[in-house]
């Protein structure tokens, strides 16, 4: 497949894993509204043949798959397509779990160009649990057949964090995509999230207990998204504080950080 | 020797330790006789609540019990410690006040799940709720409050009490409310169910704002501001209204999102009170908060479910679904706004 | 207290201070912000083209032509699907039983007992054939046409247009895109209720799935409209009358399918969590490859796989059952001759209940099970239908009511191994598992019995 972007310099990088998943350096997760593409996407960059039936909740479960790209090889992570992490239906659940426990290294959220506001919505929900985000806008292609010109930059800047115009049918964009990647990974591109404050007795709420369970878990990386969550009543939030999962969740990212600092200097790898 | 296996078959069927048939007979008299001692604490509390005494003949009235069982229940409740006798009245100790308030609280939890998550009709959930009320732990109860987002009020407008919590105040029957003060309806009370069904057929909701405009003996006249409600005083009874503060009245020409005519652009306006937990975030995750501009976009055979376009995306909701979002209708030159 | 503690305290005491509807500010300040930086970030140019996908969902959903449309589709998926297959499933039969008797030969010459020959050749790959040759080829053609319209995005909309009937009956809309799957298989139409996302609904469309007839039952439903009930009238109506009976078929499964998911959501499924939820994505060009890929490995192989794996075992019974005397008479007509006075209550015989026991791994082998227990030989068969008509009629007594009775027990009958696995797979419960059996088997014996019953009432037969 992809034969028209063989000369492509991104693909001559990428190398299709499919399902050799024993031996990964990072973890990127796929999040994004249902019916963006983002299956696609995961199949152009895994060479695995998920289906992506035009037809919301087609990915239940999530799906996982590899690539290489620069000898970097990723894990990348399919999560089901939801329009918000906030309701307890299952599908959210599992994307946000996936987003807050699994501790991606960094998370691709899929947006279709052709509905952009709705799909914002999701973006900025994401960007209150994590800052390691790049937003690939997908359906480039289909948005210009609509009449609609979408500016990735002012996307970005809005947002705080990078975004990607892609067309994941075509294989358009995705070089880039990576690149941008790997490089919010590596910390070469800064990201400052958008943050959205709500009305201002909510605000005073927020940081009320915000303050204290940053107190309470020294290093909690998302006590702000924790402490809406908590307002809200989400029970497995509760259940993990209660169960002291937040520590480990630090301690563990903190090993897989210095695991692969260790393996790039024992490789030679810049 | 088949009489033989036969005999053993019979008494294993009898006897089989959760699953024979006395088993089974003492595990359905025990929840009987949970049933019976949480009704009693119910209507007890309910009572007392509102500084009315209850003794023995009452309660065997209300739990259509013989007077010589009620006494029994009675003694049975005070010898655990839930209740005590003063005189003819009988008395909640604070035991029996806390188990009372369990009870309460998942009663009400149950109708807040059966309306939001199984969207069982209203008129129905009361019955449900009574059933499931008893069947609970302590441990399965909390799990419930969780997973509905602790919410504070049941679909009645009544408050869900926790434990360290006193229940809220319940408002002033709408008979009783000050001429042309607008209140907001915060209770309406499912019992008896023919006034419930009344104040539902007439389209009183939890949440509205609401004036009396007239009061006799005969009818009530309560009005929002566009139609005028009118109901018999022994019916408006059973609603109960609450100061509205932050009450911004709906703006004129307000209406239900599925009586919008096919094509029409409109703006939400609200989601209905009634409507929470689940079902409401799903419609504000979809998009579908105040302010956002929505048009029914089609049509089917059945003229239903219609779809609306909102937000850049078409989306089907059925018509019960569709009249608990409310909308104001956009002019030609608000709508060419855009 | 812990620290934990405290801070959940603290969350609780914060969440009663704010007022009652905070989060739907919350998501309200979401959504504003949303709009502001897509606001910015997009530009209509003048004059789009936006119109298209409008115009196309103008015309399908349209309360005149949506439903004709619809069923003008279905009817052609399932006629390109039965047609389509007939030559190839010939084919196939005809080399996987060339190849049976091969092996058979060379085992033979080979001085293998007869046994052995007999329950390798005859039983366990005779039966892995038939399934294979059967369900192969319409599976492959079905599973592509569907999976065509399902990355077209035509598929919302036919829940869409459906969406009404169900709600009555207390469920989904989408319900009638499972159903259609179910045509093709029901395992698989078990598996594509994922698209449900509520969970009372979805139950109701894996426990009444089985109600619409699939790909291994309808060639079975072919035959006996063809020569039973189309024999009874005027030869050149007969392919008329054949297809109409087999329609009249499918209408009931579908009233039935309402009927009982109405029944569940007022009985035993009241009170489960419910929602509707219902998106119409935008139209997209379908990749063919994509397509072909996805119906034929992840469909029509996965279907195929677990088919296979159930069928060779069943196969394996089946001729032990047939060549296991005892008294000199079969397992198989003992069992029979036992089974008989039930069968005859709901007006079919003893043959055709064994048949349909010893079939629950694969319904593709139900007739020629039965022919072989009819005809006394040791293997599965088939005959050509004029003879079979005549065999079935004449030395075994079928009429009329047997042959509807049958139409009407393929129908209603119990899922195949294949479905029932799945739905335990998907359900994760036993409970739901056997419900799922014991609803659909109790429709069959309950409809039949009255239909006998009646039939010999009025003297019909």
């Amino acid at each position: 497949m992809n034969d028209h972007c063989a000369t492509c310099a991104a693909f001559n990088q990428l190398e299709q894993m499919g399902l050799t998943l024993d031996d990964f350096d990072r973890v990127v997760a796929l999040a994004g509204n249902p019916n963006t593409g983002k299956s696609t996407l995961f199949n152009a960059l895994t060479g695995l043949k998920q289906h992506t039936g035009n037809w919301p909740g087609k990915t239940v479960t999530r799906a996982e798959g590899g690539f290489e790209f620069n000898g970097v090889r990723y894990k990348l992570v399919d999560l089901p397509g939801t329009y918000s992490l906030l309701s307890a239906s299952q599908d959210e659940e599992v994307a946000r779990d996936f987003i807050l426990f699994g501790q991606p290294d960094c998370v691709i959220v899929v947006t279709d160009a052709t509905a952009l506001e709705r799909n914002l919505n999701l973006v900025l929900q994401v960007l209150e649990i994590t800052d390691k985000v790049v937003v690939a806008v997908n359906m480039m292609d289909e948005a210009r057949r609509k009449g609609l010109d979408v500016d990735p930059r002012a996307l970005a800047r809005d947002l705080g964090v990078p975004a990607v115009p892609i067309s994941a049918r075509t294989g358009e964009g995705l070089s880039a995509l990576l690149r941008t990647m790997a490089e919010v990974i590596e910390g070469q591109i800064r990201t400052q999230p958008r943050r959205v404050h709500g009305t201002p007795a909510f605000q005073r709420a927020v940081a009320e207990l915000a303050a204290e369970i940053e107190a309470a878990i020294p290093g909690i990386p998302n006590a702000r998204w924790v402490a809406i969550r908590l307002l809200d009543g989400d029970e497995r939030v509760r259940q993990a504080l209660l169960n002291d999962e937040f520590p480990q969740l630090i301690a563990r990212q903190r090993q897989a950080d210095v695991r692969f600092s260790n393996k790039i200097s024992l490789e030679g790898r810049q | 020797m088949t009489s033989w296996l036969f005999f053993f078959l019979l008494l294993a069927l009898l006897a089989a330790p959760r699953v024979g048939l006395y088993a089974l007979w003492q595990a359905r008299r025990a929840e009987r006789a949970r049933e019976q001692v949480e009704d009693a604490l119910k209507y007890l509390l309910d009572h007392e609540q509102a500084g009315l005494h209850v003794t023995t003949a009452a309660l065997a009235g209300a739990l259509r019990l013989s007077p010589a069982r009620a006494a029994r229940l009675a003694d049975r409740m005070a010898a655990q410690g839930l209740l005590e006798f003063r005189g003819p009245a009988l008395h909640l100790t604070p035991d029996g006040e806390r188990w009372a308030m369990d009870v309460l609280r998942a009663h009400r939890l149950w109708e807040r799940y059966l309306a939001d998550e199984a969207r069982m009709p209203l008129e129905k959930i009361h019955r449900e709720a009574h059933r499931r009320e008893h069947t609970l732990t302590a441990e399965q109860l909390d799990a419930l409050d969780a997973a509905l987002g602790y919410p504070q009020f049941d679909p009645h407008g009544d408050p869900i009490p926790r434990p360290g919590r006193p229940p809220a105040e319940r408002g002033q029957p709408a008979t009783s409310w000050p001429p042309d003060t607008a209140g907001r309806i915060i209770h309406l009370e499912d019992e008896p169910p023919l006034a419930y069904q009344q104040i539902l057929a007439a389209g009183l909701q939890l949440g509205q704002i609401v004036r009396v405009l007239e009061r006799t003996p005969e009818r009530l006249v309560l009005s929002d501001g566009q139609n005028e409600y009118r109901l018999a005083p022994a019916v408006a009874a059973n609603i109960f209204l609450a100061p509205a503060h932050d009450a911004r009245p709906l703006p004129a020409g307000v209406q239900p999102l599925h009586l919008l005519p096919h094509g029409q652009p409109a703006e939400i306006v609200a989601i209905d009170e009634r409507i929470q937990g689940f079902t409401r975030r799903r419609f504000l995750d979809l998009g579908l908060t105040p302010g956002t501009r929505i048009v029914p976009a089609l049509e089917n055979f059945f003229r239903e479910p219609r779809a609306y376009r909102v937000r850049g995306t078409l989306i089907a909701l059925r018509n019960d679904q569709a009249a608990h979002i409310l909308v104001r209708p956009l002019n030609a030159e608000e709508a060419s706004d855009e | 207290m812990t620290q934990a503690e405290q801070i959940l305290k603290k969350a609780d005491r914060l969440r009663r201070e704010l007022p009652r509807n905070f989060r739907d500010e919350m998501v309200q300040s979401l959504y504003d912000e949303a709009e502001r930086i897509a606001r910015r970030a997009v530009q209509e140019r003048e004059g789009r083209s936006y119109d298209l996908d409008q115009k196309i969902d103008r015309i399908v959903t349209s309360p005149i032509f949506g439903l004709p449309i619809m069923l003008l589709l279905l009817a052609l998926v399932i006629w390109i699907t039965v047609i389509g297959a007939n030559y190839p499933s010939e084919w196939l039969a005809n080399g996987l039983f060339w190849f049976e008797n091969q092996a058979a030969t060379l085992f033979e010459r080979w001085g293998a007992p007869w046994w052995l020959t007999g329950f390798l050749w005859h039983g366990v790959y005779r039966g892995l054939a038939w399934v294979v040759s059967v369900m192969l080829p319409p599976m492959a053609i079905f599973f592509p046409l569907f999976t065509f319209l399902e990355d077209l995005g035509y598929l919302p909309r036919v829940a869409f247009n459906m969406d009404w009937l169900f709600k009555k009956a207390g469920a989904h809309g989408k319900q009638s895109l499972t159903m259609a799957m179910g045509f093709g298989c029901n395992a698989a139409g078990v598996v594509a209720t994922r698209i449900i996302d509520s969970p009372r609904e979805r139950l109701i469309a894996i426990l009444t799935n089985n109600f619409v007839p699939c790909n291994g039952r309808f060639p079975t439903l072919i035959m006996l409209g063809t020569i039973f009930v189309a024999a009874n009238f005027p030869p050149a109506l007969t392919s008329f009358v054949a297809a109409g009976s087999v329609v009249a078929i499918v209408m009931i499964g579908v009233f039935f399918t309402l009927l009982i998911s109405w029944l569940l959501s007022r009985t035993v499924l009241k009170g489960e969590a419910s929602a509707f939820t219902l998106e119409l994505p935008p139209y997209r060009r379908p990749n063919l490859g994509r397509i072909l890929y996805t119906s034929l490995i992840d469909r029509t192989i996965f279907v195929l796989w677990r088919a296979i794996t159930t069928a060779a075992p069943a196969g394996a019974v089946i001729w032990l059952l047939a060549n296991i005397s005892v008294g000199g008479v079969s397992l198989a007509q003992h069992i029979a001759g036992f089974l008989d006075p039930l069968g005859w209550l709901i007006g079919l015989d003893g043959v055709i209940l064994l048949a349909y026991i010893i079939a629950i791994p694969a319904n593709e082998i139900v007739v020629p099970t039965m022919l072989m227990v009819y005809l006394g030989t040791g293997m599965m068969i088939d005959l050509p239908w004029d003879q079979l008509g005549v065999i079935l009629v004449e030395q075994h007594g079928w009429t009329l009511l047997t042959a509807i009775n049958l139409m009407l027990f393929a129908l209603l009958h119990n899922p195949c191994a294949t479905t029932i696995l799945t739905i335990y797979k998907e359900t994760g419960s036993k409970k739901w598992a056997t419900f799922s059996v014991v609803i659909t088997l109790g429709t069959a014996f309950l409809v039949t019995f009255l239909t006998a019953s009646l039939a010999r009432a009025f003297g019909w037969v």
